[in-house]
Formats: C-alpha cells, structure tokens, sequence
C-alpha cells in the first residue's frame, strides 16, 4: 500500500523524490513551491496530522533544510511521512502552511525566530521564546554560543568586586 | 518550641518570628520545583520546619530559586523579589543558578544568580533531596540568628550595581528603580 | 463593556509551572488569550550539538522534569536506529516495566496538580505520597529520585537488583488498594463531576484540525496510542487497552489519567511474569570515539501526555548534527489552550490548563 502511495505522488507531482525506509518512514524531497499542493494531497489521503515542522541548517551546501512530519489518525496506518524542502540561506522565504495545518502556527513562529526563516503570511512572527535580540539567529550553524555566552554572562561583574 | 530558649526569644523576638515562619513564594522558576511538592505535602511536610507556600510575594519572606534561569525568568524574578517585604531571604536551589550547572554554555540562562540578586544560601545538587531543603532551611536558621542572612540589606546599599547588571543584561527596565539611585559625579 | 489585558502568570495563584497567559477579558470572559511561553527557554537541541552522543543522556532526560524517562527512551531509541544497535530482550522488558512505573508517577503528580486546584487537598496529599513511593522504586534502582539516566543505548545501566520485582508488586498493591478510596473521594464524587463537567470541552474535530495528542484526543473518542499504533519495547509482546471518553472535557480527561493508570499497573504485573533471564546491555563503543553514521530519524513513543517525538540528524560525526523533539504540550498549550480558552471564566483557566497537562519545560526546551 505504502510502495503504491509513493509511485503516485511520484506520478502526480513533479520534481519530487522519494524513498521508503524500513519502520514506516516515507521520505520525500521536493521543491518548496508544490508544499502546499502535495499538503493537501496528502490531507485528503487521511493524513490528516501534521506531527512537527522542523527545520536544519545544511551549511555546507548553504541551505537550510524545513521537514514537515505527517502521521495519520487511522489506526491502522503507522506510516510517518517526511516531507523535506530546501530553501536558501541567505533570503529564507516560505509560504505557511496554517490554512491547511492550524497546528503549524507555534513552529513556524518557533523557526521563524530561531533560524531566521520568514514565513509569508503566517498572523504573528513575533517572538516566542527570546528576550534579547540576536544578529545572527542563535540555531544557526554559525552562531557560536560558547564565545556567545561567555562574552555576555562573563562580562557582568560580580556585586563588590567591581571598581 | 524549647523552653530552654526562652532567653533567646526575650532577646530578640522579631528575629525568632522571622525564623521560624519561613513563607516561602510559590514561584516555579525551574526543574527543581519538582521537589517542591513532595516537600510541602504528607511525606516530608515542610510545615515541621515552618516553611510554608504562599501565593503572594507580598506575603512572602522566603524566596526558592528552583533550577535553572534563563533571562525572562530573571526579568521576573528581579520584580517578584522587589515586591516582597523586608526582610527577606533568596536561596538558590540546584547547581544551575550557582554556576550555570548543565547549562554552563547555554546561551538563554544565566551562570551566576548573585550578580543580579542578592542570595543568602545555596543548595547544591541536581536535584537536591527532599532533606538538602531542610538542611538548608536550618542553615538559614543559624544564618538568622548569627546576623549573616543580610541580603536585603545589601540590596538596598549596593542597589546600584545590582540595577546596573539587571540592565547590562536585559535592557533598559521598564520599572521604575526600588531604591532611589544616586547620580555619581 | 470595555476590553482589559490581563496578564496570567509566570508569577500566579492559578498558574501551574513557568507560564504565562496574557488574556483579553471582558468582565469576566475571556476574549482572546495568547499564551507567552519561553520562561524556561535553554536551547537544549543547540546544546546537544555541542555534545558527544553520550553527553546527551544526562542533557536529554531534563527537558522534561515530570517524566524526564520518555525522553531517556525517545534518544536512547534514535540513536539505536541510526547505529543500528540491538537491544537484548530482558532490557526491552525492564525499559517497558520502567517507562510504565514512570507514566504512572507522572500522572500521579498531574493528580496532585489537578486535585490542589479544584480543592481537594486529601486527594492530592495522597497522590503525591504515592508518586514518592514509587520514586523510591527508582532510587533503589537507578540511585536518583528524579533524573535517573538509566536508559543506554543498547539497553539500560544495570539490571534488577535482588528482590526488586516483589518491591515492584507490593508498591504497586498498596498503591492500587487505595484506587477505591480515590474513587470515593475524587473520582465518582459529584463535587468533581460539578467542578469538571463541560470545562474545557473539544470535539472531535477540533482535537483532529488542531493536532490533539494524549488524553485530551483519547477524551474525544479517539483510540490513538503510539504504544499499539507503532509498538516499541515489547509493548506488542503485552496485551492492555486504550481508555477512551466521548466528552471530551476535563472530567474526561482526568478518568482516563485513572484508567491509564489502572491499565499501567496490570501492564506492569503482566511483563513481571514474562520477563526473561539474560543480558541488560550490549555493549557499545568508547563513547570518547563513538561516531554515528550519516542518516536521520524520526521515531516516536507515548509519554505520559501523549506523543513523543525526536527527529535526530547525524552526519557522521561524534555529535548530532541537530535534534528536534516534538512534544506533547507544544500544541496542547501554544495552539489548543488558546482556542479553548476563548470564551470560558477567569476562573476556568488553572482547572482547563492542567487538565490539559501543559508542562511549561517540555514546550520551551
């Protein structure tokens, strides 16, 4: 059932790779403007759960790298699918996913702040879990948070010892 | 109570009641709240020593830092200890905000709790037992009574450099000072 | 009537945990909440980049302080499969045995919680003497109340001691004798059928358009248990049932925190009687020298609040290359706490957090 899912996907959408792993993992690579249509595909196919959207930062190929995992309701489907996108480092730019997922909301508002990724239309990019504002946004590869953390805790002096 | 203390309460009243009613705010600022619970309720029953929990910092005299604290919990822990009334006690609880703990390199939590706000005594451990909180508590008693639990006091004369810390290192802060800030020339 | 902000927590009668809910309250409905979490923000997945895959046993436990065991089990078992290492059978048994003791001292502490909030103070005493008898099951086992680290990859740190099993089975008796006692006074009093009824309510909808996990998607009717959907340990080795309410309100949840408890402790008994003799670990290699082969996983295990998952890169190296764990309370408490909050009482909103189990650490990470 999974092996014929995943020749029509092939089939339907262009420009789309994929593969089965053992486990019923269902991974696809594809480009990020047919996210959206093959969301929804995969909606009406009763996966109905977007379990997380996460994102890596594939810094050698300069790319950052967003995965969205699908599960099912149905409890004879324990497939997970795993929909891999990639898009560029330097002008990280998506559309949301919130009209299809609602549940998509915190994550995009998560790697919006934390990879510096801009999500077009999604309500509300303001932070999340930040209090100071960071140049380089800190999951970033090249945010190096030992030098990061040093340079700003270490700096504060104790209360008495200052001159 | 012990009769054979009764001089000492004659000596200082104030300081036997501060002692001994210990009421600790309800504030979880980390993990180590984990222990919390089980501290206040049937097993080891927290109120033998005189620690209760309260909801208010107004009501408040005792302040646990449960755990680690990252920066917009300081934010708020700096507000909760200036609205409770003098005098007061702060003691840290687990490894995190003596010295950063597992979190030595994290870049959202604080190393050093005592360079913001004062702190009478630590509790070291990850996590510490329900009966490091009562050692602990009974060193804050001894601390009491020897005069040494005198953080508030320093809070109010090196207010200064206590703000200054708490703005290098959250902003400015949108609170007014507690303590009346002199101009250096 | 004219429009307020209110400001719910992190320093609060009725907030559980590091959390904060700003309100907009008109009298007293509330209008539109938006939950404000990052309180106990660490950037654990940052950190665990810059750790050896060793290291990260004692980090990962810590995410989440009410049942740091799930979390043991979800990186122990991606890092199994990325290294393709095989776990003995007798560890398997005793990996079940010891996330099923933890789910139930999990839910005890959501007892106390929820009891404490709705008043009833007997109950939540004795719910939380009876997470703490089980915790010292876990000292005696792993040597710490809490965090216990006690899942390696390729199996768990050391076997039973003597006569663990019969401590097991007379803890987990003088706990279940006392399930008619909670019955009487919490779980069929009316008190708690009023206090309960119809708060918080989803649908069935609702729990599937916002991605409801755990009880809160069970109480819709909704069987979804990662335990029977995708088996790991030997949880296809043992038979149990999945609890499930129609309500879907708080009442509901909270009766199926007890039936899952009741299951767990059958459960618990039934792997007492299969376990096999043999190895707990096979061993790994130096953990200094320890590289992991290129690849990524998702994997997934039911917590205590429901589904638990990590999604773990490596590329070759003696580090991750990046974690990513989804937890139960993200969407609970950033997407589902906001909906059902629109509309109800001030009053409502402790007993409609915590019967929600949102567990500020787990969301902020």
């Amino acid at each position: 059932m999974n092996k014929e899912l995943l020749t029509e996907i092939l089939a339907t959408f262009k420009k789309t790779q994929g593969y089965i792993e053992k486990d019923n993992r269902l991974f696809i690579e594809t480009k990020k403007e047919i996210v959206p249509a093959l969301l929804k595909y995969f909606k009406d196919k009763s996966f109905d759960r977007l379990a997380m959207v996460s994102c890596v930062d594939r810094i050698n190929e300069n790319k950052l790298e967003i995965i969205y995992i699908l599960t099912s309701f149905c409890l004879d489907n324990p497939l997970n699918i795993i929909l891999k996108i990639k898009i560029s480092r330097n002008e990280p730019e998506l559309d949301t996913v919130i009209p299809i997922f609602e549940n998509a909301e915190p994550y995009e508002r998560e790697i919006h702040e934390l990879f510096g990724v801009d999500f077009i239309g999604h309500p509300r990019l303001t932070p999340l879990f930040l209090e100071r504002e960071y140049e380089i946004p800190p999951f970033r590869k090249d945010f190096d948070m030992r030098k990061y953390s040093e340079e700003l805790f270490d700096s504060v002096p104790f209360v008495g010892d200052e001159k | 109570m012990d009769r054979n203390k009764i001089s000492k309460w004659l000596k200082g009243p104030a300081k036997m009641g501060h002692k001994y009613s210990l009421s600790a705010i309800y504030f979880c600022t980390g993990c180590g709240i984990i222990e919390v619970p089980p501290v206040i309720t049937a097993r080891w029953d927290a109120e033998r020593f005189g620690v209760i929990p309260v909801a208010s910092p107004r009501q408040a005299n005792l302040f646990l830092i449960t755990g680690y604290v990252s920066l917009k919990t300081l934010k708020a822990i700096i507000r909760t200890y200036e609205q409770m009334p003098d005098p007061k006690y702060v003691v840290g609880f687990g490894s995190c905000p003596i010295n950063g703990g597992m979190y030595w390199d994290s870049y959202n939590t604080i190393k050093h709790l005592d360079k913001y706000i004062p702190v009478d005594g630590w509790i070291a451990g990850c996590m510490p037992r329900p009966e490091a909180i009562f050692i602990g508590v009974t060193h804050l008693w001894t601390l009491i009574d020897k005069d040494m639990a005198k953080g508030y006091v320093k809070y109010r004369e090196k207010y200064e450099s206590y703000r200054k810390n708490q703005e290098q290192i959250l902003g400015k802060l949108e609170w007014k000072p507690l303590y009346p800030i002199r101009r250096r020339k | 009537m004219r429009e307020l902000e209110l400001y719910f927590g992190p320093q609060h009668l009725g907030m559980v945990g590091n959390f904060s809910i700003t309100l907009s309250v008109e009298g007293d409905k509330i209008v539109n909440a938006a939950s404000n979490p990052g309180y106990l923000h660490r950037g654990f997945e940052k950190l665990m980049e810059y750790r050896t895959w060793s290291q990260n046993f004692p980090l990962v436990c810590r995410i989440n302080v009410i049942e740091p065991d799930s979390m043991e089990m979800v990186y122990a078992m991606a890092v199994e499969k990325l290294a393709n290492i095989e776990v003995p059978e007798r560890a398997e048994f005793i990996r079940s045995i010891y996330l099923e003791l933890a789910r139930i001292g999990s839910h005890l502490f959501g007892l106390w919680a929820y009891a404490n909030m709705l008043g009833f103070d007997t109950v939540a005493q004795w719910a939380m003497y009876h997470r703490d008898i089980i915790l010292d099951l876990f000292e005696e086992l792993t040597g710490a109340r809490v965090y216990h680290i006690y899942i390696n990859p390729g199996g768990v740190r050391r076997d039973f001691p003597k006569g663990f099993k019969e401590k097991i089975v007379k803890t987990l008796h003088s706990i279940g004798g006392c399930v008619p006692d909670y019955n009487n006074t919490f779980f069929e009093n009316r008190l708690f059928y009023e206090r309960a009824h119809r708060i918080g309510a989803i649908s069935q909808e609702e729990a599937i358009k916002y991605g409801a996990v755990g009880q809160p998607l069970r109480a819709t009717g909704i069987a979804h248990d990662i335990r029977k959907v995708e088996p790991y340990a030997v949880y296809d080795k043992v038979e149990f049932d999945v609890p499930i309410r129609e309500n879907g309100d708080a009442h509901s949840r909270i009766l199926i925190v007890r039936d899952e408890m009741i299951e767990s402790v059958h459960m618990i008994f039934k792997l007492l009687d299969m376990m096999p003799e043999g190895e707990v670990w096979n061993r790994t290699p130096n953990p200094f020298k320890w590289n992991i082969p290129e690849g990524e996983c998702y994997v997934r295990v039911e917590s205590s609040r429901g589904e638990l998952g990590l999604y773990l890169v490596s590329d070759g190296g003696d580090k991750p290359y990046r974690a990513h764990f989804r937890t139960p309370s993200y969407t609970h408490g950033l997407v589902i706490l906001e909906k059902v909050l629109r509309g109800a009482n001030i009053s409502d909103v402790g007993n409609i957090m915590i019967s929600l189990y949102v567990i500020a650490p787990e969301i902020d990470r």
